[in-house]
C-alpha cells in the first residue's frame, strides 16, 4: 500500500476531466485505498482552464495534491500540461494529448501559444519532468469514439512507472461504469492508450 | 461506479463508497429522516440540491427549488416549527438573501431539526466574494458544524439535526468548495424505515403567538434566551464527536485547526516529520467548547491556530485565554493569510515557520521557475459555450445600442458577456442586480421624465438579467423600475433553465421534482407589472434580435426585452442522450476573406483563427450547430459540413 500517490488533471472545460478522475477515485476506491478527489465546478467548468486532482494512500487527508507534489499529470491539451506544471514533483511524468485548443484570445491575437518545444523544454529542463505526447483523440476515433479521448488517456495513465493500480483493474472498473452499448469502445480506447504509452515510454 | 442517485438511497449500511462532499451531506440527512427540503441552487452548495431533488419521490422527502434563499428558509423554517426535520441549502452569498428571516428567528427556536448548509467559496472559484459564514453564525449566536473529509460531512450532518432538536436551535452545517467539491470515501448508514418505503411525512404547527410573532415585546425576550442557549450549547460541544485532541500530550507546543484546515494540518505534520505537537482538531469552530481548551491549553507554551479565511476561533480563543489569565503566544492570521483557500502549502509554511522548520520543498524557487511559465502560457478564462443564445444576444445589443451605451448585468453564466469580444457587461455586484443598477444609473445619468432638456442626448441602458435570477429577485427591481418610471431596457436572457449551477428548473419552465407545477411567463409577468414594450425573441435569429433591441431602445419608458432559446449545454445533452445528431459548419475557405468578425466581434470559442492560411477555421469537435457564424460572416463563408455525433 503506497503512503501517498498524486494524479493531476488538467484541461479544458468541456473535455470530460471530471468523470476521468471520478473513475480513477472509484478505481482506487475498489483497490482499497482511502481516497481524496478535488474538482471545481460551476462558472471554471464553461469552456475555461480546468484542474482536478485524484489522491490516494495512507496519508491522504484534503482534496488538493500540494504544488511539487504530482507523481504524473495527465494533461487533455498541451499548454494545460504547462500551466500546472508547478504541481509535478521533481522526475515526475507529464502524459499530455498533443492536440492543441486555441484559446479565444490567441484568435483575437491577445495572446501566442507556445510550440511544443517551448513548453518541452520548461517541463523536462526547468521542472525536471519527463513529457509524452499522444494524439488521444486520434486513438479515440480509431476506437470508434471521440468521447474516449478520456479513457485514452487512462489507458496511458496506467503505464506511467511506478503507477499503484493495475492496469487490468481500471479497465474494469471503466467496464463497469460505461453504458453496456459503449463497454467495447471504450475497453478499445483503453487498450489504444496502453499501446501508445508503452511505446512512447520504451516498455 | 453506480450512479450518485442510486447510491445515496443503498440500502447497503457499512458499504464504502466515493461521494462528493455534496452527495455525502444528501445521503447524510436521508439517514436523519428528514421531512423536508428547501433550496436555491448556488455553487458550491447544488450538488446536495440537486441530489435531494432526483431521490425525493424516492425517499417521500418533500423538496422544492425555491425562488431564492429566502424563500426556502422560510419553506424549511415552517416545517421544522412544524415539529418536522427540515434543510435548506445555500451558497455563502445566498445567506446574505435568507439573512432577514435568518435573523430575526434564531430567537423563535424549532420543534423538528433544523439545518442551513452553506457553502463557502474561498478563492472564490464561482462567486463574487469569499464572506466566512462563521461570522455569520457568531454573529447570529447559532451554532456552527465545519466537517474535514466527506465522510465526516454525512455524520455531521446527522448529528446537526440531533443537536438542534435537543436545543429547540437552529444549526449551521458550513462547508468550503474543497468539501462540497471534493470526493472521498464514505461509509453508508442506517435508512430509516420511511425514507425506505418512501412515506411522506407531515408535521404539527402548534399556535403559539409569543413564540412564533416577533412583535417588540416577544422579541425582547428572546435576546437573553438565545444567549443562555448559545453558552448551553457551548458545554455540550466539548462532547461533540467531532472535536478532539490528538498527539504527543506532554507537548509544549499546539495546533488549533477548524474544520478542513484539520486535513491540511494532518498532511504537513507528515510531510514535515513533526510529532511532537498536539492537535485540537475543532468540527465546531462556533461557540468554541472553552472545557476542551481548558484540556488542550493544559502545559502549552504555545500555540498557532491554522485557520481559513477570517480568524473566528482565534478571536474566541484569545478572548478566553486572556480573560483566563493564560499569556502564552498564541499565534494565527500572523502565520496564516486572511484571504483565498487554505492549501498544503499555506499550512506547511506556516507550520514550519512556527516551528523554526525549513520547508519540505523550497516553494520560493518553484514560484521562482513558475515565472517563465506565467509569461509565456496563454490565458484561458471561461467562456460562454459554443451554440450559447446569449452571445447571439449580446451581440445584438451591443449592435443595436452602440459600445457607449452602459450595459448592467447580472450572476449568471451570461457575466462571462463581460470578456473580450463582447464586453457586454458593465456592472455585476450581486443577484438581480441588474436592475436596480440599470434604474438607478438612468436616475444619475438622465433624470426621471421632465427634469432635463429632451434635446439633450440620453444615456442609453440595456441591463441583461437570467430567467431564474429574474424571479429570485429581479421581481422588486422591475416593480421598482416601472413605478419610478425609468427609461431603461432589460433584456431577459431565457435559455429555459438554471444553467450555471447546473440545469435547474425554476418558475419559467414550471417543472418541480415532484411533476409539473404552473409555469410562469416573464412575458406575462412584466405585460402585468405594466411595462412599456414587451417582446419576446428567439436569439438564434441575430437579425430579428437586433431589431426588437433597436424598438426597445427607441420606446420610452420601461422596455422588457425576453431573449429566449434553451440552453446550448443542456440541448446538446438532451441529443446526445438521445443520440440525435446536428449539423458541424465548415469555414469556405474560397470564400473567407480573413476579417475576423466572427472572432473579433461574435466570439464562438468553436472559431479559431488558422494564422497560416490567414483564416477562420472551425473545431469540428466543439461546433454545436447554432449557426450563429454564418449569420454574422458577411462574405457567406460558414458551410454546413456534416452531421455532426
Amino acid at each position: 500500500m503506497v503512503k501517498e500517490y498524486n494524479i493531476v488533471i488538467t484541461g479544458v472545460g468541456g473535455q470530460g476531466i471530471l468523470t476521468a478522475a471520478n473513475l480513477l477515485g472509484w478505481a482506487a476506491l475498489h483497490a482499497g485505498y482511502k481516497v481524496r478527489v478535488g474538482e471545481v465546478h460551476g462558472m471554471s467548468q464553461r469552456f475555461g482552464s480546468v484542474i482536478a486532482y485524484v489522491r490516494f494512500g495512507e496519508d491522504v487527508y484534503g482534496a488538493m495534491v500540494p504544488e511539487g507534489k504530482a507523481d504524473v499529470i495527465m494533461a487533455f491539451e498541451p499548454v494545460e500540461a504547462l500551466r500546472y506544471i508547478n504541481y509535478l514533483k521533481e522526475g515526475g511524468l507529464v502524459i499530455a494529448n498533443s492536440n492543441p485548443i486555441p484559446p479565444v484570445q490567441v484568435s483575437m491575437g491577445l495572446a501566442t501559444y507556445p510550440s511544443m518545444e517551448e513548453i518541452r523544454k520548461i517541463i523536462e529542463e526547468d521542472f525536471k519532468g519527463k513529457l509524452i505526447t499522444l494524439d488521444a483523440e486520434k486513438l479515440a476515433l480509431e476506437a470508434g469514439n471521440v468521447i474516449t479521448t478520456n479513457v485514452v488517456l487512462i489507458g496511458a495513465l496506467t503505464q506511467t512507472p511506478g503507477f499503484p493500480l493495475s492496469a487490468e483493474h481500471v479497465k474494469e472498473v471503466i467496464r463497469l461504469s460505461v453504458p453496456k452499448k459503449a463497454v467495447d469502445v471504450n475497453m478499445k480506447a483503453f487498450e489504444l492508450g496502453v499501446k501508445a504509452a508503452k511505446e512512447l515510454l520504451g516498455l | 461506479m453506480a450512479k450518485v442517485t442510486d447510491i445515496v438511497l443503498w440500502d447497503k449500511p457499512g458499504e464504502k463508497v466515493l461521494l462528493l462532499g455534496n452527495h455525502a451531506i444528501a445521503r447524510g440527512a436521508l439517514e436523519a429522516n428528514i421531512a423536508v427540503f428547501a433550496a436555491y441552487p448556488g455553487t458550491p452548495s447544488s450538488e446536495l440540491t440537486d441530489t435531494m431533488a432526483a431521490v425525493a419521490e424516492k425517499a417521500g422527502v418533500y423538496m422544492e427549488y425555491s425562488t431564492n434563499e429566502k424563500v426556502a428558509f422560510e419553506t424549511a423554517l415552517s416545517a421544522a416549527w412544524s415539529g418536522l426535520r427540515a434543510m435548506t441549502a445555500m451558497k455563502h452569498v445566498g445567506l446574505n438573501v435568507a439573512a432577514d428571516t435568518f435573523l430575526s428567528a434564531v430567537g423563535m427556536g424549532v420543534e423538528g431539526g433544523f439545518v442551513i448548509m452553506v457553502a463557502d467559496d474561498p478563492s472564490m472559484w464561482s462567486s463574487q466574494n469569499e464572506q466566512d459564514t462563521r461570522v455569520y453564525a457568531k454573529f447570529a449566536n447559532v451554532p456552527v458544524l465545519e466537517p474535514s473529509s466527506p465522510h465526516e460531512a454525512k455524520e455531521m450532518t446527522k448529528y446537526a439535526f440531533e443537536l438542534s432538536e435537543k436545543f429547540k436551535h437552529m444549526v449551521i452545517l458550513r462547508t468550503t468548495t474543497r468539501i462540497s467539491h471534493a470526493r472521498g470515501d464514505v461509509i453508508l448508514g442506517e435508512l430509516p424505515e420511511e425514507i425506505k418505503q418512501a412515506k411522506r411525512k407531515f408535521g404539527d404547527f402548534k399556535k403559539d403567538p409569543s413564540r412564533f410573532v416577533d412583535v417588540p415585546s416577544n422579541a425582547r425576550k428572546f435576546h437573553p434566551q438565545i444567549l443562555e442557549k448559545i453558552e448551553k450549547i457551548r458545554e455540550e460541544l466539548a462532547k461533540c464527536p467531532f472535536n478532539w485532541i490528538e498527539g504527543r500530550e506532554d507537548a509544549k507546543v499546539g495546533i488549533i485547526a477548524p474544520g478542513l484546515a484539520y486535513s491540511y494540518v494532518k498532511e504537513a505534520l507528515a510531510w514535515l516529520g513533526v510529532d511532537d505537537v498536539k492537535v485540537l482538531k475543532l468540527g465546531t469552530p462556533f461557540p468554541v467548547p472553552y472545557k476542551l481548551l481548558e484540556k488542550f491549553f493544559d502545559g502549552l507554551e504555545r500555540v498557532l491556530i491554522v485557520e481559513e479565511l477570517e480568524p473566528v476561533v482565534e478571536e474566541q480563543v484569545k478572548v478566553w485565554a486572556f480573560d483566563n489569565g493564560i499569556r502564552i503566544p498564541i499565534h494565527g492570521k500572523d502565520y496564516v493569510p486572511r484571504v483565498y483557500e487554505m492549501t498544503t502549502r499555506r499550512a506547511v509554511t506556516a507550520i514550519a515557520k512556527f516551528l523554526g522548520l525549513e520547508t519540505p520543498i523550497d516553494f520560493e524557487s518553484v514560484d521562482e521557475k513558475y515565472k517563465k511559465v506565467s509569461a509565456i502560457v496563454p490565458p484561458r478564462p471561461p467562456s460562454l459555450c459554443p451554440a450559447c443564445p446569449h452571445r447571439n444576444t449580446f451581440y445584438a445589443i451591443r449592435k443595436a445600442a452602440g459600445s457607449k451605451a452602459i450595459f448592467p448585468s447580472d450572476i449568471g453564466c451570461y457575466t462571462l458577456g463581460v470578456l473580450p469580444p463582447l464586453k457586454t457587461v458593465d456592472t455585476t455586484v450581486a443577484m438581480g442586480a441588474s436592475i436596480g443598477v440599470a434604474h438607478g444609473l438612468d436616475v444619475a445619468l438622465n433624470g426621471v421624465p421632465g427634469e432635463r432638456d429632451t434635446k439633450e442626448k440620453k444615456k442609453v441602458i440595456v441591463a441583461t438579467i437570467g430567467d431564474s435570477t429574474f424571479f429570485h429577485t429581479g421581481l422588486p427591481a422591475l416593480a421598482n423600475a416601472i413605478y419610478n418610471r425609468s427609461n431603461v431596457v432589460i433584456v431577459v436572457v431565457d435559455n429555459l433553465v438554471t444553467a450555471m449551477t447546473g440545469d435547474q428548473p425554476n418558475p419559467g419552465t414550471g417543472d418541480t421534482p415532484h411533476g409539473p407545477g404552473k409555469r410562469i411567463l416573464i412575458e406575462e409577468v412584466a405585460r402585468a407589472m405594466g411595462a412599456d414594450f414587451v417582446e419576446v425573441v428567439d436569439p438564434y435569429d441575430i437579425k430579428a434580435t437586433y431589431e426588437v433591441m433597436k424598438k426597445a431602445i427607441e420606446t420610452e419608458g420601461v422596455s422588457v426585452v425576453v431573449a429566449r432559446r434553451v440552453c446550448a449545454l443542456h440541448h446538446i445533452g438532451q441529443l446526445r442522450r438521445r443520440g440525435e445528431k446536428w449539423p458541424i459548419y465548415t469555414v469556405n475557405e474560397d470564400k473567407c476573406t480573413g476579417c475576423r468578425i466572427c472572432i473579433n466581434a461574435y466570439g464562438c470559442p468553436a472559431i479559431y483563427w488558422d494564422a497560416e492560411k490567414k483564416k477562420a477555421q472551425v473545431n469540428p469537435l466543439m461546433c454545436w450547430g447554432c449557426g450563429g457564424c454564418a449569420q454574422v460572416c458577411p462574405f457567406g463563408a460558414f458551410e454546413v459540413m456534416k452531421e455532426g455525433e
